[in-house]
Formats: C-alpha cells, structure tokens, sequence
C-alpha cells in the first residue's frame, strides 16, 4: 500500500511534468484499480480499456487534486466514475443477455458444494448485467467490494440514502432474474 | 408461503455473492507492464506527432531502401560529366559532343 504523503509528491512532481513520477503513481496504485474495475469488466480487454481510461482521467484532472484527502480515495472515485460511465454506455447492448446460465444450483459455500466460485460470478455477472447502471454500481460495491453505505456514498457522489435505495431495489430485481420469475 | 420464498431467495443471493467475493478475477496479466501502456496512450494525446512518426517509420524505411536499390542499379549511358566520361573511356563520346557543340 502506497504511503499518502509519498503519493503528494509524485503528484506536485507530475503535474511539473516529470513522468516518471506518474509513471511511478501508476505502478503504486494499478493493483487497486484493475481489481475494482475488474468487478465490471467482461473480459480482459474491457478490463484494459477502464483501466487505461481511469489513469488518462487522472492525468488529465491532476490539477484538481487538492491533497486534503489520500491520493488513493480521489483515484477510486475517479475509478467508480469510469466503471458507471462504461455501464451506461454498455446498457443497451446487454438487453438481450441469455439467462439460461442462471438455472445452474447454487449451494453454501461452507460446504464445498455447489458451482465454483467462477461460476457464481458468472451466473451473478450475467443477472446483473439486466441491472440499471446506477443498482449495478452501488449493489457491485456494496456486496462484491464489501464496502460501507457511507463508502459508497463518498465514491457515488450520492447521498445515503439514495444508495440504500438503490441497494434494495438492486437485491429485489437480481432476486427475481435469478428466481426466474423476472416476467420474461 | 410468499416470505419463505422471498427468504430463501435472499439466501441463495447472499451465498451466490459470497462464492463471487471468494473469487477475485485475475489481473495479474493485464498488470505487467501497464504503466508502460499508460504512458505511451498518454504521449499520443499529448504529441499527436510522436505516434503519426511511429506509424509512418516502416514506409519512410521501405521508401528509403527502394531509392538506395534504384540508385544503385542505375547507369547512365552517357554520364553528363565530361572529367567520368574521359575516366571512363568514352573520349571518343566527349570529343564528339564537345566537337558538335552538344
């Protein structure tokens, strides 16, 4: 984990147009970022792709960067904005998904039965891909990221409250995608 | 009867996300180098030149190697300089020329 006051002075080094400082912020904070864009990418060039765009936003917006909070928390919102615009822009084209996949049993993990944990990704992927951007993002960081209400508020921009209520309608309609009962 | 199924259901999902929690994708093929590809998407926005030079390089080399081959391969039947022409062995050449005024 990267120490914040070391990431202040890459940044002031960036901004002065040293490269190899963000150079070196990228190689800092790449792990983080790839894995919670990885929880919204379908296939590894997607993953690339937010990625890549996530790292040109904050090269671009370095300026705006205050230091009043970790570097890190200011690259995760950034982060989330990337993954919520790609999940619009997606939208359309994963109306058709087939939902065949989420027939498959499910079984309690303590046991050692049941599908893989890949599968449950899949099987999960697949249903929250009929989701509407916003429930993905706040039910994505929420149950697959283990974080806060309040995280997700403070990385959202949303309020509190309209992340619960994203959450909950977000658990109803996987409920019913994954139940089958979803009125197709 | 509806609150059992509702339950039920609640668990399957808890247990689908905690299967998928256990499961953190792979990145570990995307992370070598990316800092690298970073940058280098970052120096074709900031010198659009930079990547047109890279794209342009293998054309200017092959145009490179065409006119050297050309230059090479090509022999005058009369070199126009009169010292090559006498060097040459084409006095006779010369003289005519000089001699006619051409």
């Amino acid at each position: 984990m990267a120490v914040p006051d070391e990431d202040a002075v890459l940044v002031r080094s960036a901004i002065g147009g040293d490269d190899e400082a963000f150079t070196e912020l990228v190689r800092r904070h790449k792990g983080t970022v790839l894995r919670s864009a990885s929880r919204f990418a379908r296939n590894p060039e997607e993953l690339e792709d937010l990625g890549q765009e996530t790292f040109l936003r904050v090269y671009r917006d370095l300026r705006s960067f205050r230091g009043d909070a970790p570097f890190g928390h200011w690259l995760s919102r950034i982060t989330v904005r990337v993954c919520y615009d790609a999940l619009r822009k997606r939208r359309r084209e994963e109306k058709d998904v087939s939902l065949e996949v989420l027939a498959a049993p499910v079984a309690d993990p303590s046991t050692g039965n049941g599908p893989s944990a890949q599968l449950a990704r899949m099987i999960l992927d697949q249903a929250m891909s009929r989701l509407k951007p916003e429930d993905r993002l706040v039910i994505t960081l929420f149950e697959l990221e283990d974080r806060s209400v309040r995280e997700v508020a403070v990385l959202t921009g949303w309020s509190e409250t309209r992340v619960k209520v994203r959450a909950f309608r977000a658990r109803q309609a996987l409920k019913r995608h994954i139940g089958g009962d979803d009125g197709r | 009867m509806d609150d059992k199924r509702n339950d039920r259901r609640d668990a399957e999902l808890d247990r689908y996300f905690a299967l998928a929690r256990q499961a953190p994708p792979d990145i570990s093929g995307i992370e070598r180098n990316f800092e690298t590809r970073v940058m280098a998407r970052i120096r074709e926005i900031r010198e659009p030149w930079y990547a047109w030079a890279w794209r342009l390089a293998p054309i200017f080399l092959a145009l490179t190697i065409l006119l050297a081959g050309w230059s090479l391969s090509y022999s005058p039947l009369h070199p126009a300089d009169p010292v090559t022409m006498l060097a040459s062995g084409t006095q006779e050449i010369a003289l005519l020329d000089h001699l006619t005024g051409e």
